[in-house]
């Protein structure tokens, strides 16, 4: 049995010292902090990476599969640093909760930081530190590779917010929806289903939504191999909220007026929600047909449920995260192809779903520096090319220099020993600027996001048309926006 | 809550007990009191000025005047009002169900004469299981590839994701709730027939009364306080507990398992719009409280007691 | 099962069936009806029975199934057990360990502590009298039943001016906020049956108050601080709510671990029905063992369960 701790020091004159302040109010405004202390300097001749041997320091992060990789594979880090590093990994919604929470407190349980750049950066980016005053303090060692080496859309997406010229997190993972498919389906059925459906149903640059659902439609019917065509993250969860966005923009549809610069730089103040456009609308009633056919778990799935069904052969497309082709390889080894998402009436559209890593403002002292220099690590490119090699899926590289080395490059085909490359194509293709979307960077996102979803659940759930739906979010959306925000 | 901090002696903690003439009942409570008052009248007054402000977290919680702002909100917010229509149907829903399930299975046990030891042993077992664990439990027995209860259902052509329905999926976390809380009530219920006169259903034996007559105004108007205690009992813990809600559906599909504890949490914990928080907080507190008055009366007129 | 054998009183009103000026015919229509009657009680009870024990029955199963076996289309009930889920799971990177040290710390800490404190608070309610005793009892009991949800968010601000967040006393501190009422209105329940006979007796022979209370109420109240210790253990442990919002990565406990499996990669059901085994099964061990007392213990002592 262990030792009861001893009673918490509620002594009486604290209490009502406390209590005589009046009300919470005062309890609560105690906790400001002062200017977080710097970390202390080298000495000459030091070895700039083991300046801060024994500290200990903590990432939070969302249970994804790059922390994962990095989580099986500290030694090299601890080795070159002699830092110690505790990481909580956490799903997405409780992350953001311990993150708010922990910048609220003053001073930090988490030095490191999984910055979803719009559940976490838009909103808290002022708890975070401007990490360009350590990429060029010469008292660390410098980026082996230029911060420009990172993908620039990724960069600024994932990393920025604003113009104000703060780089608050470095691009640590990059997963965006492309469109997966089993190959052996394809293969046996493409000649019958061309010659049924009057078109190549093969996925290809050309490929709309349309043909998308017909296929899937098809597949329902003809293959006895799969129960259904497609499946969808449909649940009344963020996912939700993605698959249809890919649906959205490509049908012209968007959040705001300038979406794709709301999306790549964020802004305070988006102005009017256009969800009510009749682009967005027809992109609903079209999303609200397409899930109508797809396997009946789809409006209980998030991506876990899908890429799961996907693998155990529930359905024979989906549209899903890239980072699972790891997953894939190894459940359904060599029979599922990628591609960019489906075209729509204006484009093709492919939700970016990458975060960077950050270092909480109020981490100090030998913590801060010690969590630069995991940042750095964390994002260099020896890093993550280990990740690629992880035996427990490590994402996909957000560094251009990695995609240029021939390991790599050579590991975009079959037989890969780096399986996430398999993606390669289909996701550089999809993270060209006219195919790349980025929903918006709002400090108020997580709310409109549960807006959309929830509307969206309820039309799905045949309790109100794709057109109420639309107008019912972009009114909510409004509402919210309206409210503004504080941190 | 505010009025027993008031009264209570936390002016004479501890030390200053006897000096003040702190009686010994009053030592004995000091302690206790003094750690309950911390726990229960900070959050209250935090609540309370959160509710009229507007909270920033950055840099230390700041709270900045609002006035009504968060008040009229919450009271104009359809959504917010939908949420505790739907809080009544729950509460009504799994109560009932649980009452009407449990006095029956109270009834069933206390017919019993061998074996019964093991048999309420076997049926008080989910009582005392996590209910996160419960709810993850659910959803491994619903799931829709490789559920039992699942495939069961399709055995008997019920196709579709439970979880993913709005009708379904409530009643499936509903029935999580049940399965979780009709034990406490057979227990109860079981405490309460255990003492019924022997004699009285013997009279109302020989009037020639069958079981049912017997049962229906015989027993159960004897039993009647014990039951009121179990529909206290589990009617303050039923808005209390969310775990197994937020393990499943979090709230969907369609918002149709969206009752007012994950709205509030979802308002505190993922908008961190805190004032709105707390006045669904407070809202909360004053249902709470008038149920623990009611329990309070109750319990003081000892009507319960068999 | 038995549950077609009534009880000694029931079956004297059987016996005395025929006796009554009714005719034979009438008697057999009774008797027959009676016969359906039990059928049903013992029908109701065997399904029952299933409902409660075969979700918590697969759960253990599953955790000695591979990962294939665990998520089979077909659920499969012959297979060959391996303790692969369990032995993952204390050697995996993520050690279950540390998660299971927290919840043992701090739930035993939180037990004993509130235990003890409720004892003696418990006691000083039970020996006052009058309208403080009203307001207190009332007092106790609401922030007993104060909604979760409404108070994590400003105990989370509070434990962190004080340094407890991510620390066991911070997480037995949080689950002292329901377990010392708890205690202290069930061991007031227990005290209160104590006659006042036996401590006027210890008083006219000599005995202080304190000596009172020790050496005659509290051994007359053994099997209430059991049950308080056990049931006020199977509430922390059974926390999920308190530690998401207090625990961090130095104190996270088993539910958090359990919906932590729950990953972007998919879920290992092997090795969650493990932990819900884990999870479960100590508690019902413990509850069980107090279940003759549980009643008065759930009832906050609203009803004598012996």
């Amino acid at each position: 049995m262990p030792p009861a701790p001893a009673p918490p020091p509620f002594t009486r004159r604290r209490f009502l010292g406390l209590g005589g302040l009046g009300l919470g109010a005062a309890m609560l405004a105690g906790c400001s902090s002062p200017a977080a202390a710097p970390p202390p300097a080298p000495t000459p001749g030091e070895d700039l990476w083991r300046r801060f041997a024994g500290t200990t320091i903590n990432f939070i992060s969302e249970n994804t599969a790059p922390t994962a990789a990095i989580a099986a594979n500290l030694g090299p880090f601890a080795e070159l640093t002699g830092v110690t590093v505790d990481i909580v990994t956490l799903e997405l919604q409780s992350l953001v909760q311990r993150v708010a929470l922990d910048m609220a407190g003053g001073q930090a349980q988490y030095d490191v930081v999984y910055a979803d750049p719009y559940q976490v950066l838009a909103p808290y980016r002022k708890g975070l530190v401007d990490l360009r005053t350590l990429v060029d303090d010469p008292q660390y060692p410098p980026l082996d590779q230029p911060v420009e080496d990172f993908i620039p859309t990724q960069l600024r997406a994932a990393g920025t917010f604003g113009t104000d010229g703060a780089l608050y997190a470095l691009p640590y993972d990059a997963p965006t929806m492309i469109w997966q498919y089993r190959i052996d389906v394809f293969e046996k059925y493409r000649d019958r289903m061309a010659r049924d459906l009057g078109f190549d149903p093969a996925p290809g640059p050309d490929s709309t939504w349309e043909q998308y659902h017909r296929t899937a439609a098809w597949i329902n019917e003809h293959v006895s191999e799969v129960p259904y065509g497609t499946g969808h993250q449909a649940k009344q969860h963020d996912s939700l909220m993605c698959d249809f966005s890919n649906v959205l923009w490509s049908y012209g549809g968007d959040y705001f007026a300038d979406g794709a610069g709301v999306g790549l730089t964020g802004s305070d103040d988006p102005g009017p929600c256009l969800l009510a456009s009749e682009e967005a609308v027809e992109a609903a009633e079209f999303y609200n047909d397409l899930v109508g056919i797809a396997h009946p778990g789809s409006r209980g799935w998030d991506w876990d449920g899908v890429g799961a069904a996907l693998r155990a052969g529930e359905v024979a497309m989906a549209p899903n995260w890239h980072e699972y082709a790891a997953a894939n390889e190894e459940a359904l080894p060599g029979l599922i192809g990628y591609a960019p998402m489906p075209r729509g009436p204006v484009r093709s559209a492919n939700i970016y779903g990458g975060t960077g890593i950050g270092i909480s403002a109020t981490s100090e002292g030998a913590r801060l520096g010690a969590a630069w220099l995991f940042v750095h690590w964390a994002t260099s490119q020896a890093t993550q090319l280990s990740n690629l090699e992880s035996s427990v899926g490590g994402g996909t590289p957000t560094r251009r220099s990695v995609y240029e080395m021939p390991e790599v490059e050579a590991a975009t085909s079959r037989p890969s020993d780096l399986p996430n490359m398999l993606t390669a194509d289909a996701v550089t293709a999809a993270w060209e600027p006219d195919r790349i979307g980025l929903r918006p960077k709002i400090p108020m996102w997580n709310e409109c996001d549960t807006a959309v979803f929830t509307e969206l659940s309820r039309m799905l759930a045949g309790r109100q048309s794709p057109r109420a739906a639309m107008e019912r979010s972009a009114n909510r959306i409004d509402q919210i926006v309206s409210r503004g925000w504080v941190a | 809550m505010t009025s027993a901090a008031r009264h209570a002696p936390t002016r004479s903690a501890a030390t200053a007990g006897r000096r003040f003439g702190l009686t010994f009942n009053g030592r004995l409570m000091a302690p206790g009191v003094v750690i309950l008052g911390a726990l229960s009248f900070f959050p209250l007054a935090a609540l309370i000025a959160m509710s009229f402000s507007r909270v920033r977290l950055l840099g230390g919680v700041r709270l900045e005047w609002a006035g009504l702002d968060n008040w009229e909100r919450a009271f104009s917010d359809p959504e917010l009002w939908r949420s505790w229509g739907l809080t009544i149907l729950w509460f009504t829903t799994t109560l009932g169900v649980e009452m009407v399930l449990g006095v029956a299975v109270a009834v069933a046990l206390s017919r019993l004469v061998r074996a019964r030891g093991v048999v309420l042993a076997l049926v008080l077992l989910p009582m005392f299981a996590a209910p996160a664990i419960v709810g993850l439990l659910g959803r491994y027995l619903v799931d829709p590839t490789f559920g039992l209860y699942a495939w069961m259902l399709q055995g008997a052509g019920l196709d579709g994701d439970i979880l993913g329905d709005p009708v379904t999926a409530f009643v499936a976390v509903a029935l999580m709730d049940v399965w979780e809380w009709t034990p406490l009530v057979a227990l109860i219920t079981l405490a309460g027939l255990s003492g019924v006169n022997p004699s009285v259903l013997e009279a109302a034996a020989l009037d020639g009364a069958d079981q049912w007559t017997t049962f229906w105004h015989v027993v159960l108007p004897s039993i009647q306080g014990i039951l009121l205690v179990a529909l206290l009992i589990r009617s303050m813990d039923a808005v209390r507990y969310f775990d197994v809600i937020t393990v499943t559906t979090n709230g969907g599909p369609a918002d149709a398992t969206k009752i007012i504890p994950l709205r509030l949490y979802e308002a505190a914990f993922r908008f961190f719009d805190l004032g709105y928080a707390a006045v669904i907080g407070l809202m909360m507190l004053v249902l709470t409280i008038a149920i623990a008055r009611l329990f309070v009366r109750i319990l003081s007129g000892k009507g319960a007691r068999p | 099962m038995s549950a077609t054998t009534t009880r000694p009183p029931l079956r004297g009103r059987a016996s005395a069936a025929p006796s009554r000026p009714r005719g034979p015919a009438g008697a057999q229509n009774g008797r027959a009806k009676r016969v359906v009657g039990r059928a049903l009680l013992a029908l109701l009870l065997a399904v029952f029975l299933l409902w409660t024990v075969v979700p918590l029955a697969w759960m253990l199963l599953g955790s000695f199934k591979s990962a294939v076996d665990v998520t089979s289309s077909t659920p499969k009930l012959l297979f060959e057990p391996t303790l692969d889920n369990y032995v993952g799971l204390f050697t995996g990177a993520n050690n279950l360990l540390p998660y299971l040290w927290h919840s043992v710390a701090a739930s035993v800490a939180s037990a004993v502590l509130a235990t003890v404190l409720g004892t003696l608070a418990g006691y000083g309610l039970a020996r006052t009298r009058g309208r403080r005793k009203d307001a207190l009892s009332f007092w106790f009991i609401s922030t007993r039943m104060a909604p979760i949800a409404a108070v994590v968010l400003p105990l989370f601000l509070m434990f962190r001016l004080a340094g407890l967040i991510d620390t066991i006393p911070g997480l037995v501190l949080a689950y002292l906020s329901f377990n010392l009422p708890f205690a202290i209105w069930i061991m007031s329940a227990f005290f209160e049956r104590i006659p006042s006979s036996l401590e006027e007796a210890a008083h006219v022979s000599g005995c202080t108050r304190w000596q009172t209370f020790w050496y005659v109420a509290l051994p007359l109240s053994r099997s209430g601080l059991v049950t308080t210790g056990v049931l006020c253990l199977v509430f922390s442990w059974n926390d999920y709510a308190f530690a998401t919002v207090v625990s961090g990565p130095d104190s996270q406990t088993l539910p958090i671990a359990a919906t932590q499996l729950v990953t972007q990669t998919g879920v290992d059901w092997g090795q969650l029905t493990a932990i819900g085994t884990i999870v479960v099964l100590p508690m019902v061990l413990v509850g069980l063992a107090v279940r003759k007392w549980l009643v008065t213990g759930l009832t906050l002592g609203a009803v004598t369960g012996e």
